[in-house]
């Protein structure tokens, strides 16, 4: 039988380690790739993409629960919705000349310095460094959290999930009759 | 008493506001409320001067305190007037000079159809005099000062549509500005010194201040100096002399009443007033000598080539107070005041003469084209003829008394060079003017043929007062002065300057007329005499009551003047000095001022403007910003927590 | 790596900023929603980090990313039925066209 060897054998890292690297790289990637993509339903798709591995990232991580929620919710409803609004918004001119401003150099400077602060910042703390518990979250654990400590904030959610909903649907909504001072 | 006095003031205000109201309405009778003001107060000042004089009114004299002027705490000045023997002698000078100039004017303004405005003026003029004679304190006095430059402004400027008249006028009150400066300054002096401006508080104080060491000698000459300068520029003393002569673009009767008996008098009242202080500087006493008799002897010389004759006698004016301020510098302070009550009568006189000369040929000015007209003014040339031989110093008329004495103390107090140059002066004085007369009355007629039938003597209302004057030009001496050095003007202000003689070591001498003092006015008669004959023999005389006449020669003084180019060249341009004062304050005070005017515009206009047109640009620029794009907004956001977030790591890290 | 923290954080802090960057360069309306979408994305990520590094937060550490997640959608909703009722104005999904807020 063919045993894995708990390392890799040439660079000496672990499974998991090689895992999350390849999560990680393919997060980035497909996260540049949806930023940096010139037609915008590829960067839509891209986006779905990165969502998965984000979805990979959250079981790595030891959350089995969220990564399925991400699935669901993300995969599932909001690229969905987005690329509907893609499609309801294609101009018929086809994809704009420029994607993107001229002030691109200046966002592109500012993420980058953003991301300098922010990794200084990490590594001029120092954290816990105790071993990510592979067992995860069980899911009775989350599901007392959320109705007893966190119950406020889900029913807030929820009124908040609802007035989205309607206001999604009225500011949606076509005009049937049509007015007679639309001025827009 | 009191009532009289302010009575005698204020008649002459009641009198300009009468007439300033409706003057012009009166027409040609506009002079009535104006001259019945001046009759009335001079009527006044004599009731008021026979009261002072004869002792009425004690030792201090009459003291009036009208009513609280400045009250404010510690500057507090009163409106108060005094009458002492120096302000009656002055007194009796300006109101006799006044009220005849006014009679004089009727007849001499009757055809200008500004005659009212002329009347207001010379009202106007008569309450500053007054009341810069009367004012018992620096305040009050500086004031009336000012007040009479104003006269004298406008009544220079009273043809006011002639340009050079116009010019006369500012150039007489900005001169007289300078020395207020100066005069000013020595007031707050005095004030940061006694704290006091009352006259008699001053003069007690001021003294008694030095005595203890409270105040240097040097601040004591300071403010003597300080007040001297408002002295050198209502006298016109150098270097302040230049308004005196163009101030003659005024009507003759101004010249006759402001620059010869009364405003130019100011200053040497004022010295003479302020004697206290003066005299405990032997410093300022040096220095107002020398200024005096150097304007006396500059004057003389300018007076023997001028042609105009107003001007000959302004310059004559100059030379005289420069006299009295020489006088007031050694210390013969009654000496200075004889000479100037004397001087106010016979230099009246001689102005007023002029202005009939003038009237008689229709208003021609240059002695070159007069001549021979003793025939046809005949009591115009008389009294002139008196008017000159007091300033010649002729005994026994006025002028001889005082001149002399003014020569005779300033040999006996030591001052030598005064009493050189002073007879030098003498002299030229007598010939200049006895060069004025042959020009004017003597000789063939250069009078200009076409006006020459017209030539006719002045009316009644111009010659009474010529003669009235002539007769204390010829007598006050004779009434004021003998006997010699103990005479009624003696007695009249020895007690005003028995303090200042005592600081100054003066002890009364006796009269030697055999010794010292004969030999002085021996000295100087001769003197007075040569030059009188010179002037006589050069530009022609009449012998009076008789037929003898000496003709000009032309052909001598032409020789003469020519061997004495330069000097006459000199004199005849007023030695350059307004041309030395138009180079400096004129023309380069002018390049200073479009240099100030031109930095005012670039620099000062410049940095306004310039920050208002920066403020406007940086807004233009700034408003940019606002594109109305929302990402825009949030590149800013983003961008500024970078800043923030990389300065704190930045800062925290250090 | 994966046994520390700090690499998941730079992991969830290198998304944000890609994420950051998309949001302030592209034209597109719904491109800067997507991206707004992938900052959520690495601030869940960090949470959960957090989550799996302190033992006291395990629980709630997912409790939150589900209400992130939850709040996110709704937002997305809003978001895109504001950019059609605008393009159905504009005729244009273009922001950098809106510049109605300008003047």
């Amino acid at each position: 039988m063919l045993t894995i060897p708990s390392t890799i054998p040439l660079l000496g890292w672990t499974w998991n380690d090689l895992l999350f690297l390849v999560l990680a790289g393919g997060l980035l990637g497909s996260a540049l790739m949806v930023v940096l993509g010139r037609d915008i339903i590829r960067c839509g798709l891209w986006m779905i993409v990165c969502f998965l591995f984000l979805a990979g990232l959250y079981v790595l991580v030891g959350n089995p629960l969220v990564a399925g929620a991400q699935v669901l919710v993300y995969i599932g409803a909001i690229s969905v919705l987005i690329l509907f609004a893609v499609m309801l918004t294609q101009s018929k001119a086809g994809p704009a000349r420029l994607v993107f401003h001229h002030q691109a150099w200046a966002a592109a400077l500012a993420a980058v310095g953003l991301a300098v602060v922010l990794v200084i910042v990490d590594g001029a703390t120092s954290w816990p460094l105790a071993q990510p518990d592979r067992q995860g979250t069980a899911t009775t654990d989350v599901a007392s959290k959320l109705f007893s400590d966190f119950v406020l904030p889900f029913e807030v959610v929820s009124v908040l999930l609802l007035a989205a909903v309607i206001g999604g649907v009225f500011l949606a909504k076509r005009d049937d009759a049509p007015r007679s001072d639309s001025d827009g | 008493m009191i009532t009289l006095t302010v009575l005698l003031l204020l008649l002459p205000v009641a009198g300009f506001a009468v007439t300033a109201l409706i003057g012009r309405r009166l027409g040609t009778r506009s002079w009535v409320p104006a001259v019945a003001a001046v009759l009335a107060s001079w009527a006044l000042a004599m009731v008021v001067v026979y009261g002072q004089l004869s002792g009425g009114n004690g030792d201090a004299g009459l003291q009036v305190t009208l009513y609280r002027w400045i009250p404010a705490g510690a500057f507090t000045i009163d409106f108060n007037l005094a009458v002492d023997n120096l302000t009656a002698a002055l007194l009796i000078v300006v109101t006799t000079v006044g009220m005849l100039v006014h009679v004089y004017s009727i007849g001499y303004m009757a055809h200008d159809p500004g005659r009212w405005r002329f009347f207001a003026y010379l009202n106007f003029f008569m309450f500053s005099m007054l009341l810069l004679v009367l004012a018992a304190n620096f305040l009050l006095l500086f004031a009336a000062w000012e007040l009479v430059g104003l006269s004298s402004y406008l009544l220079i400027g009273f043809w006011y549509r002639r340009r050079s008249a116009a010019l006369a006028a500012k150039k007489a009150f900005l001169v007289n500005r300078v020395g207020d400066i100066g005069f000013a300054l020595g007031i707050m002096a005095v004030w940061s010194t006694v704290g006091t401006l009352n006259f008699s508080d001053v003069f007690n104080l001021l003294p008694a201040k030095l005595a203890s060491g409270a105040i240097q000698p040097w601040e004591m000459t300071g403010i003597a100096l300080l007040l001297f300068c408002g002295a050198v520029g209502k006298s016109a003393q150098f270097p302040l002399h230049v308004w005196l002569p163009d101030a003659m673009e005024g009507p003759t009767p101004v010249s006759a009443l402001i620059h010869a008996a009364t405003m130019v008098n100011a200053g040497v009242y004022f010295v003479a007033r302020a004697n206290p202080i003066f005299s405990q500087s032997g410093t300022a006493m040096v220095i107002v000598a020398a200024i005096g008799i150097f304007t006396a002897l500059l004057a003389a010389s300018i007076a023997l080539t001028q042609t105009d004759i107003k001007r000959v006698l302004a310059y004559s004016t100059l030379s005289q107070l420069g006299y009295m301020f020489a006088a007031l510098g050694v210390g013969a302070y009654v000496a200075a005041i004889f000479h100037l009550m004397a001087h106010g009568f016979f230099k009246g006189l001689l102005f007023l003469d002029s202005g009939s000369v003038i009237h008689g040929v229709h208003d021609e000015q240059d002695m070159n084209h007069m001549g021979g007209l003793w025939r046809k003014l005949p009591v115009t040339h008389a009294t002139m003829l008196v008017g000159t031989l007091a300033i010649a110093g002729i005994p026994p008329l006025a002028g001889f008394f005082s001149k002399d004495e003014i020569l005779g103390e300033s040999f006996k107090a030591g001052f030598l060079w005064v009493w050189i140059v002073g007879i030098g002066v003498a002299g030229l004085t007598a010939f200049y003017m006895f060069r004025l007369m042959g020009k004017t009355f003597y000789g063939p007629s250069h009078v200009d043929p076409a006006v020459e039938p017209q030539v006719h003597e002045s009316p009644r209302s111009m010659t009474v007062p010529l003669v009235l004057l002539a007769i204390p030009s010829a007598l006050l001496g004779l009434g004021l002065g003998l006997p010699f050095g103990a005479g009624a003007i003696s007695s009249w202000l020895d007690p005003v300057f028995a303090h200042a003689e005592q600081t100054l070591g003066r002890s009364p001498e006796s009269f030697s007329l055999f010794g010292l003092d004969g030999a002085l006015i021996l000295i100087s008669v001769t003197v007075a005499a040569v030059g009188t004959i010179a002037g006589m023999r050069l530009f022609g005389f009449h012998w009076p009551f008789t037929t003898r006449e000496t003709e000009p020669l032309p052909e001598r003084v032409a020789a003469f003047t020519a061997r004495l180019r330069p000097l006459y060249t000199a004199s005849f341009h007023k030695w350059w000095f307004d041309d030395l004062n138009d180079l400096i304050f004129v023309r380069f005070g002018g390049r200073l001022a479009n240099g100030a005017w031109w930095f005012d515009r670039t620099v000062v206009d410049g940095t306004v403007n310039g920050t208002g047109r920066f403020i406007q640009q940086t807004g233009r620029e700034v408003r940019q910003i606002q594109t109305g794009h929302v990402q825009n907004y949030a590149l800013g956001i983003a961008l500024g927590l970078l800043v923030v977030a990389g300065g704190y790591l930045l800062l925290a890290g250090r | 790596m994966s046994h520390t923290l700090d690499a998941y954080l730079v992991l969830s802090a290198l998304l944000f900023c890609i994420g950051v960057f998309g949001f302030l360069a592209r034209r597109n309306a719904i491109s800067m929603l997507m991206c707004i979408e992938l900052m959520l994305n690495a601030v869940n990520l960090a949470i959960l980090a957090f989550g799996a590094f302190v033992p006291s937060l395990q629980g709630s550490a997912a409790v939150i990313a589900l209400l992130v997640m939850a709040v996110a959608a709704g937002e997305a909703t809003v978001g895109l039925a504001i950019v059609i009722a605008i393009y159905r104005n504009r005729r244009t999904p273009l922001v950098d066209e809106y510049a109605q807020m300008r003047d």
